[in-house]
């Protein structure tokens, strides 16, 4: 009779021990995935060479075309390479003129192709299956109104990513933005369901910045190109952004990590269900579509990253 | 005194004509010219379905009029523009006007009643400008940006650049990325397969 107690007793204690344990195993693979994607910014991002910053950029470049130094298409010819055969203009026998060799493309090493590409195909899978029907359901119950409250709530709970990359950057006046903003939401916006801080009174505007701007501001380079599955395409250095964001996102915190995930899901189909269309377009839009993918996101990290390496008086128009 | 007023005055007088003066033109240019598609799009007597083709037809025209496609070709070919012979060229213009008139007519045809704001000009240079406008709907602010070049006293828009992705760009690193691999002949026929498939 005791025996049986004991071994009943036994058997309760081992399903918790497993419970814990299996609790354990998950912890131990989010931690040793924040420490992989870690030391892939360790090996990568921090060997390559800065970037021109924002000293080197001066007022009258601010409105000039994209011009990258940091990694530029090789084999751009000089000018004097170019012929220069007058001929019938109108039919479209003009030679490539020089003057625009200034227009340089920015673009960005791709060592992990084959593997890029094979994530490029599978995110596609996972938005046409999955995610996007899902979404077009979820827009076809929710109002607009809502949904654009819900974006702003998750996006009053990134203050602290904003915050913190706002100050890393010394930029105090961003950071004190932030921390308006988020007073304000999260008081008068209702948890941060509106947004009344962005109104033209207040006019305290978001600061779209992260932690691999941060990084860009120390003169970090975005090394290369690494699409990661589900999350999308990153380089070394906009992936710390990934790490920060574990430690950041109030989100991350949510325990048990199922949870989480439910949490985190409905905020990505929020999000779609408000840009619905954007990835098809730019899709159906591209000869080949993983490079046209990659082009948009270079080019539009690095205005990013110009951007913020701009003070808001550089920013005026130029007049000529 | 007197003269000390008269030379201020002058000095007032220099300082305000020497206020830059935007040219204004780009701007207003494209201002029109949207304008123009945005009358298409709200007739109301092309509101039918079958009305859609001439719509098409209506905005073809004025397409043609806004865009410089053979400066928008060059810039995406760059250096590669060189390796084509002048057929091909002339192919590769139509081919990839084609190409954009079906990615985009549905977008421009699908319009609702965003609201389009022009609200800044810039000179890159002396002939071409960047003229920022956003199309403002209800859940979202989207930056559009034309880049325009002066070309016989018309200003032309050579690159449209929407939320920082500069479209001649993008296909840039695209036709490099075939170009390295292929000859001209072969992107025209990727270009005629693309067409087809729509």
């Amino acid at each position: 009779m005791a025996e049986e107690k004991s071994t009943s007793d036994c058997s309760c204690n081992a399903d918790k021990v497993v419970n814990i344990r299996l609790m354990n195993i998950i912890c131990y693979v989010k931690h040793f995935a924040r420490l992989v994607a870690f030391f892939v910014f360790l090996a990568t991002g921090c060997a390559h060479s800065p970037v021109q910053t924002a000293s080197t950029v001066s007022a009258g470049d601010v409105s000039s075309p994209p011009q990258v130094t940091e990694v530029v298409s090789a084999s751009l010819t000089s000018p004097a390479e170019i012929p220069d055969k007058p001929e019938n203009k109108s039919n479209g026998d003009e030679e490539y003129p020089d003057d625009i060799k200034d227009e340089q493309t920015a673009t960005i090493a791709d060592p992990l192709e084959p593997f890029n590409r094979a994530m490029y195909h599978f995110n596609d899978k996972l938005y046409f299956w999955m995610l996007k029907p899902v979404a077009q359901g979820y827009s076809s119950v929710v109002p607009e109104p809502a949904r654009v409250s819900v974006k702003n709530f998750f996006s009053n709970l990134g203050f602290p990513i904003r915050f913190l990359s706002c100050l890393l950057q010394a930029d105090f006046r961003g950071a004190s933005t932030e921390l308006g903003r988020f007073g304000i939401n999260t008081i008068w916006g209702i948890g941060g369901l509106m947004d009344p801080a962005a109104n033209k009174e207040l006019d305290l505007q978001k600061q779209d910045t992260d932690l691999g701007l941060t990084l860009a501001s120390y003169g970090v380079g975005h090394g290369f190109y690494i699409v990661w599955p589900v999350l999308g395409p990153s380089s070394p250095r906009d992936s710390v952004d990934i790490i920060g964001e574990s430690f950041l996102y109030p989100v991350s915190y949510i325990n048990p990590w199922y949870y989480w995930l439910s949490v985190r899901s409905s905020e990505v189909v929020n999000a779609t269900s408000l840009r619905i269309g954007d990835y098809e377009s730019l899709q159906k839009a591209a000869i080949d579509p993983y490079v046209a993918f990659r082009d948009a996101y270079i080019q539009y990290r690095l205005k990013k990253v110009k951007g913020r390496n701009q003070s808001p008086e550089k920013a005026k128009p130029q007049d000529k | 005194m007197k003269k000390l007023f008269a030379a201020v005055n002058i000095l007032i007088v220099v300082l305000i004509l020497s206020i830059p003066v935007y040219a204004g033109v780009p701007m207003a240019t494209v201002d029109a010219t949207v304008n123009r598609v945005l009358d298409v799009l709200r007739d109301p007597k092309l509101k039918t379905p079958a009305a859609k083709e001439i719509k098409k037809e209506k905005l073809r025209v004025i397409y043609k009029d806004m865009f410089d496609e053979m400066e928008f070709s060059r810039r995406t070919l760059t250096r590669n523009w060189n390796k084509f012979s002048p057929d091909q060229r002339v192919e590769f213009v139509n081919l990839f006007e084609k190409v954009l008139e079906r990615t985009y007519i549905d977008k421009i045809l699908d319009y609702s009643n965003e609201k389009i704001v022009f609200y800044k000009e810039t000179m890159l240079a002396e002939n071409q400008a960047e003229i920022q406008s956003k199309v403002i709907t209800s859940s979202k602010e989207i930056p559009i940006f034309y880049r325009m070049i002066l070309k016989d006293s018309k200003w032309k828009v050579y690159d449209v650049v929407v939320e920082n992705v500069s479209l001649v760009q993008n296909y840039r690193t695209q036709f490099n990325d075939i170009l390295n691999k292929n000859t001209p002949e072969q992107l025209l026929e990727i270009l005629r397969k693309k067409v087809k498939e729509h």
